[in-house]
């Protein structure tokens, strides 16, 4: 994997650089870049003055269903899909890209990412291995990552039918729009909308 | 009447001639990135990157719009302005909804 020419090499490091300011883990690192785990915690504490955190990559599919990281990681997914289908570059770098056109329409939408790096790359995986799929909305046509061989018949998005909980929120904080990004954290710790959605 | 007419002819004009350079400049930054914001297919990115200014002038002066409406579909169009909703989930609703347009787009066009 490691390419032995310098052009290869410098090209590693600026995926590394590219990959470590996204807020990749060292452990996503390892697996993509050709550079020794030595040199990927150097770059690292360069980059970002600390250590890598230690911890594991989340593994499982339940937080993608959540509510407000479904609307995300939907948002996520179409430009992902567009990418791999018209662009010709290497898979690593089309998730770079992605990820900072997520990040730009977020920042258009003047809210907060909720769907990390390592998240992004994670929900790129479980579509990989057919754990995800992105279901269309029955009421918008909209695509909406969902879990793999749920029925697709007569399925409602998460935006077309808001949880219970979101409606009464959001009518309390009608006009504020300041106060979005703070109840979409409380939404985004509810569990999946089990039911509600199929 | 007349007058009025020549009005909107020229703010059509305006409208294709903003829409045209901002299409090139998009194209010309980042081909790929610029195929998803406009939902053109890359044959068109390619011709617009090639474009002289000469050309796009004659093109935009037109009586007829250039860029046309993306949620062409009612259904689609209601779930996203419809019943009240924040302004910030009303954006994710139509990057969603414009994601999936543009990719249904170039699925119908390419041959089975
Ligand atoms: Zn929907």
């Amino acid at each position: 994997m490691t390419r032995k020419t310098v052009l290869g090499e410098v090209r590693e490091v600026q995926l590394a650089i590219e990959l470590i300011g996204l807020g990749a883990r060292l452990q996503f690192l390892e697996a993509e870049v050709g550079l020794s785990r030595e040199r990927l915690i150097r770059l690292y504490k360069e980059i970002k003055g600390v250590s890598p955190p230690k911890g594991l990559l989340p593994f499982s599919t339940d937080w993608y269903m959540t509510w407000l990281a479904n609307i995300h990681s939907s948002m996520f997914y179409n430009i992902y899909q567009f990418m791999k289908i018209h662009s010709d570059e290497e898979k690593v770098w089309i998730l770079i890209k992605s990820y900072k056109l997520y990040l730009q329409q977020i920042a258009a939408q003047d809210s907060e990412p909720i769907l990390d790096f390592t998240r992004a790359y994670t929900m790129v995986r479980f579509f990989d291995s057919d754990m995800l799929q992105l279901s269309t909305c029955s009421r918008c046509a909209g695509q909406f990552v969902a879990h793999a061989h749920d029925h697709k018949s007569g399925y409602v998005c998460v935006l077309c039918r808001p949880p219970s909980r979101a409606g009464k929120a959001r009518g309390a904080k009608r006009g504020a729009v300041a106060g979005i990004a703070g109840d979409g954290m409380v939404f985004g710790v509810e569990p999946a909308l089990e039911g509600g959605l199929h | 009447m007349n007058v009025a007419n020549g009005e909107i002819s020229r703010e059509i004009g305006d409208v294709n001639l903003a829409y045209m350079l901002l299409a090139q400049k998009l194209v010309k930054q980042d081909r790929v990135a610029a195929m998803f914001r406009l939902g053109i297919s890359s044959e068109l990115a390619d011709m617009l990157a090639g474009m002289s200014l000469a050309q796009i002038l004659k093109l935009a002066a037109s009586n007829f719009l250039l860029c046309s409406f993306r949620l062409n579909e009612h259904a689609s169009m209601s779930a996203v302005v419809g019943e009240g909703k924040d302004t910030t989930l009303q954006q994710a609703h139509m990057a969603i909804l414009m994601s999936a347009r543009t990719l249904q787009m170039q699925k119908n066009t390419v041959p089975a």
